[in-house]
């Protein structure tokens, strides 16, 4: 600091508080106790994402028209965007910021709608060093398939085992065309297979080559078999119902089933609404037959809603107790139930009314109580409870290089939780084959701050649908894609939150030009920064927070 | 002296006189809030800065609060800064008011005169401006909508001069709603009058500086002592600003203005309107042969002492008029023109009234009754309130 200046008459002072000498010396930002922090954060909707789709940025993109490059950048989170843009649950839209400010964005439709306007494009596969290691991938479900294409990308030989026919796991077998044309499903198990994966179907493990086998063949074995074995009701006349799902695969590769035109369908979660929704295509008049009431149902509130549109009935509050057979007829024995004390599960347990009974007649009746893996061919490798796998350290099983993902280890869940197994499956594998640790996941800061000033409310573009009477003839599909003027004006309402993009505000708000801009980013030059936090409060999309000074 | 460039002729409003003047004194950045008065003002210079006419920043706030803060951040960055207020509006910007003298900015606002509530009124009377006699900012009363034109120029001139900021201030409705024919200056010839502002000291970030910062009372009454000279100074400020725009422009209006006052044995002392109802009054007197004249105080601050007690040395009573009230104490001009005459020996006696608030008609009738009373009374009186009905 140069020396003081001192006044000694009113002449000699400016006429104003004014510092006569330039005030650079003076490092304001010595008066800070929040310091304004830039760093992009990920937004809640990419966060919730299993497969870690970048949503503000693919939406960006979607907003400026730019699908190709949309549709590639999914394609480094998800080989199945086609697919999870029909039939994911999107927990991205339940965490969406949005949804506080009017409503969530219709993320899963337009991932519907790129990969729709993409559907002919291919990915451009580089010239990659092929490497020695091969890998078997029991299962072609999401997990599988998933894995597969992390692991092909980078080169390793990758063999997918498959007992069905056809590959695609419940994707195929469970899930109903109308809800995901098989169309889409072939070219994206096709764009995967491009990657160099080979696909052997019609090969049970455990049957037509051992465990034991595949694993001294291969230098790691992925176990995605999913859970398949529908559970019993354990009662008597059982063997009169069919398996809901054995259901579901048999109309799903095409065989004829006559049920009648009665139909009970026993359970409340999704595969019973898409046996239901299914029998209703082939004729029939299902009743779902439900012991808690409609808002206990596991099944999504989407596809209650959508089986409800097309005309399925439910029967709440009322449990089998017996099946028998009479004058070519079933006959149902129920209970009625009434609602309880909470369970584990917090919603309320279904008690039995003593002499409630009633009957109701059905010409079948088809049990969708929940499926659990069948892993009888790892028994001798891995511990089992109530048929789910008990996770080891790092998903390795006893046995090194044996890793298990998907619904098989962790019981029925979503495709995306799935596709997420097989996405940290392969990374895992990577990293065994390398002898590294698997990497610890990194912890992210959300950007749940947005101000919401700088936006204006907009609703959220609907989803066409095809009207009920077409829908309940035939297997295609129910809703109708968006159109491209739809996606752009959908995706225009994305706060891209977390992501910078530039607008100014934080430079043109600081009231001590603490702000530098450089090449479309900024930043904050702590040695004036008097940390008042207006750049946080302005920044729209929170990318500037505010953090405690440390002392 | 005969202007070479003429300007045009034109019937306006006092408020968009006001507007026309901010135009002519090119304004750089203007930023205000709209209330009854005064809105016609800004809306007009919105246009204009809309449609290019003006090329000034018009900074859209949420109160008049802001709209002074704004207006202190752009003077003090370098701007010519213009604004227009009203009533409770001005009250609401009491506090940036004091800021803005005492960070020496000359910045200009017009003030349309309007009654504080409540009761709620829209009409004029003084004491929303007079109540901030005191925050250090020049107050000019205007008569007529040319007088209002030619103000704001004027008040640049002698703002950028001093370091002081400036409010002209007319009458609600009276001026602000009606249309007169004026002069539209020539823009070369204002241009030629009032120069670019170039300020000594800015906020510039490649020469940093600190302004408004803490002053120890070893300096602060220096600050303050310099403020008060800028007022002395922007008397004869006033009175040059004013010559050199006659010369230009062909028009002075004085810091105040005796009419017929020179033999007058009562003098009237008003400010704003009412003056013009008081000159016809005046002249008919005169025709009687009464020697009645009249003092218009134009320059309220600063206030021109001297010329005051100059004009009314010889009368042998005085009458003010106050549109204005300041409770417990009387009329706030009968006030000033006391305090004024209060250390000369020989002064007359004055008397106070009170009239005209919240914009009730001040009309030749209730003129030519100030004059009786104070004729027929020899006692002065401090507030006699006129038309009070009681
Ligand atoms: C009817 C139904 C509808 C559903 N709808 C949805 C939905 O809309 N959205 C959603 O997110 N989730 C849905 N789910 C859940 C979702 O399908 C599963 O969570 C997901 O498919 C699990 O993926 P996975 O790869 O772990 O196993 P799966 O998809 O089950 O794939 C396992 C594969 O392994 C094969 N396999 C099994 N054993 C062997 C063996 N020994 N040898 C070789 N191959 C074997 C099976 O044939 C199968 O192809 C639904 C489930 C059902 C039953
Ligand atoms: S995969 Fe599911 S959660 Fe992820 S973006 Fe698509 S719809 Fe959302
Ligand atoms: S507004 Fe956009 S970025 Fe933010 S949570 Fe919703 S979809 Fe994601």
């Amino acid at each position: 600091m140069k020396k003081p200046i001192v006044f000694t008459s009113e002449r000699e002072m400016p006429p104003m508080a004014v510092s006569l000498a330039d005030m650079g010396h003076n490092r304001t930002g010595s008066w800070r106790y929040l310091r304004p922090v830039y760093r992009e954060k990920i937004a809640p909707c990419k966060n919730a994402c299993p497969v870690g789709n970048d949503i503000p940025r693919i939406l960006s993109l979607v907003s400026e028209g730019r699908y190709e490059d949309a549709w590639r950048l999914f394609r480094e989170t998800s080989p199945l965007p086609g697919v999870c843009g029909r039939v994911c649950y999107h927990p991205c839209e339940s965490f969406c910021n949005r949804k506080n400010f009017d409503e969530a964005l219709s993320i899963a439709s337009l991932e519907r709608f790129v990969a729709d306007a993409c559907f002919d494009l291919e990915d451009r596969i580089p010239e990659r060093p092929k490497r020695s290691e091969k890998i078997a991938i029991v299962g072609s479900g999401p997990a599988g398939l998933t894995c597969a294409y992390f692991l092909a990308k980078d080169g390793y030989a990758v063999t997918v085992f498959e007992a069905a026919s056809q590959p695609g796991g419940m994707l195929r077998l469970g899930i109903p065309p109308y809800r995901l044309p098989r169309e889409v499903l072939d070219r994206e198990i096709e764009l995967i297979a491009r990657w160099g994966v080979e696909f052997r179907t019609n090969t049970k493990i455990g049957q037509d080559i051992s465990i034991e086998k595949l694993w001294e063949q291969h230098d790691a074995v992925f176990i995605a078999t999913g859970a398949h074995r529908g559970r019993a009701l354990n009662i008597p006349g059982e063997e009169l119902a069919i398996q809901g799902l054995e259901f579901l695969k048999a109309v799903n590769v095409g065989k004829t089933i006559a049920l009648g035109k009665q139909v009970l369908i026993i359970g409340g979660g999704n595969t019973a609404m898409d046996c239901a929704r299914t029998a209703l295509r082939l004729g029939a008049q299902p009743v779902v037959v439900y012991r808690r009431t409609r808002d206990e149902m596991p099944a999504i509130a989407e596809e209650i809603e959508e089986a409800e549109h097309e005309g399925v009935q439910f029967e709440f509050l009322a449990a089998p107790v017996a099946l028998r057979r009479l004058n070519g007829k079933l006959e149902v024995q129920c209970i009625r139930m009434q609602l309880g004390e909470p369970d584990a599960s917090g919603r309320r347990r279904p008690v039995p009314i003593p002499g409630s009974d009633f009957i109701m007649r059905a010409d079948a009746v088809l049990k969708a109580v929940g499926e659990e893996p069948e892993l009888s061919f790892l028994s001798e490798h891995v511990e089992t409870s109530e048929g789910i796998v008990i996770e080891r350290a790092h998903g390795i099983l006893e046995r090194a290089g044996i890793f298990i993902g998907g619904d098989a280890q962790t019981g029925p869940s979503t495709v995306a939780q799935a596709m997420r197994s097989g996405k940290e499956t392969a990374q895992a594998i990577k990293s065994f084959l390398r002898g590294e640790r698997k990497p610890k996941p990194k912890k992210l800061e959300e950007a749940l701050r947005v101000n919401f000033s700088y936006f204006v409310h907009q609703p959220r573009v609907p989803m066409p649908h095809m009207p009920v009477a077409e829908r309940i003839t035939n297997f295609s599909e129910t809703k109708r894609a968006i159109s491209s003027e739809r996606a752009r004006a959908e995706a225009q309402r994305c706060f891209s939150c977390g992501v910078c993009n530039s607008c100014d505000n934080c430079w043109v708000f600081c009231p001590d030009a603490a702000i530098t801009r450089i090449d479309g980013t900024y930043e904050v030059n702590y040695d004036f920064c008097k940390g008042c936090g207006v750049c946080a409060e302005e920044c729209p999309r929170n990318v500037i927070s505010l953090v405690e000074e440390e002392l | 002296m005969t202007p070479t460039l003429t300007g045009t002729k034109k019937v306006v409003t006092g408020n968009h006189a006001v507007s026309y003047g901010a135009m002519l004194a090119r304004v750089q950045v203007i930023s205000a809030y709209p209330i009854t008065p005064q809105t016609q003002i800004v809306e007009l210079l919105s246009e204009m800065c809309a449609n290019g006419t003006l090329r000034a920043k018009f900074i859209k706030v949420e109160s008049e609060h802001s709209a002074m803060a704004a207006l202190i951040g752009a003077a003090s960055a370098g701007a010519r800064a213009f604004t227009a207020t009203s009533a409770h509006g001005l009250a609401l910007m009491h506090e940036m008011l004091h800021w803005a003298a005492g960070a020496r900015l000359p910045i200009v606002m017009a003030d349309v005169n309007r009654a504080m509530g409540p009761p709620w009124s829209v009409w004029t009377d003084q004491n929303d401006s007079l109540s901030q006699r005191d925050v250090g900012w020049m107050q000019v009363y205007c008569e007529s909508n040319q007088e209002v034109l030619d103000t704001v120029i004027q008040a640049y001139k002698v703002a950028e001069k001093v370091l002081m900021p400036a409010m002209l201030v007319l009458d609600a409705f009276v001026l602000s709603h009606t249309a007169e024919q004026i002069e539209i200056p020539n823009q070369t010839l204002v241009d030629q009058y009032l120069p670019p502002y170039q300020p000594v000291y800015k906020l510039d970030v490649n020469d940093p500086r600190s302004f408004g910062a803490l002053a120890p009372p070893d300096v602060y009454m220096e600050l303050r002592y310099k403020m008060h000279q800028a007022m002395e100074e922007a008397l004869t400020e006033w009175a040059k600003a004013d010559e050199e725009y006659y010369e230009l422009f062909g028009r002075r209006y004085g810091l105040i203005e005796p009419y017929r006052a020179d033999d007058a044995d009562l003098i009237l002392v008003t400010s704003g309107t009412v003056t013009s109802t008081a000159r016809e009054v005046i002249d008919e007197l005169r025709a009687e042969g009464r020697r009645v004249g009249l003092l218009k105080i134009r320059v309220l601050r600063p206030f021109p002492a001297q010329l005051v007690r100059e004009a009314l040395a010889d009368a042998q009573k005085v009458a003010v008029i106050d549109r204005n009230i300041s409770f417990g104490m009387g009329g706030i001009f009968a006030q000033e023109i006391k305090s004024a005459l209060y250390n000369t020996h020989d002064r007359p006696p004055i008397f106070g009234f009170v009239a005209g608030l919240g914009g009730r008609d001040i009309t030749p009738k209730v003129i030519q009754e100030i004059i009786e009373y104070t004729e027929s009374h020899d006692e002065p009186e401090d507030l006699i309130w006129v038309g009070v009905k009681r």
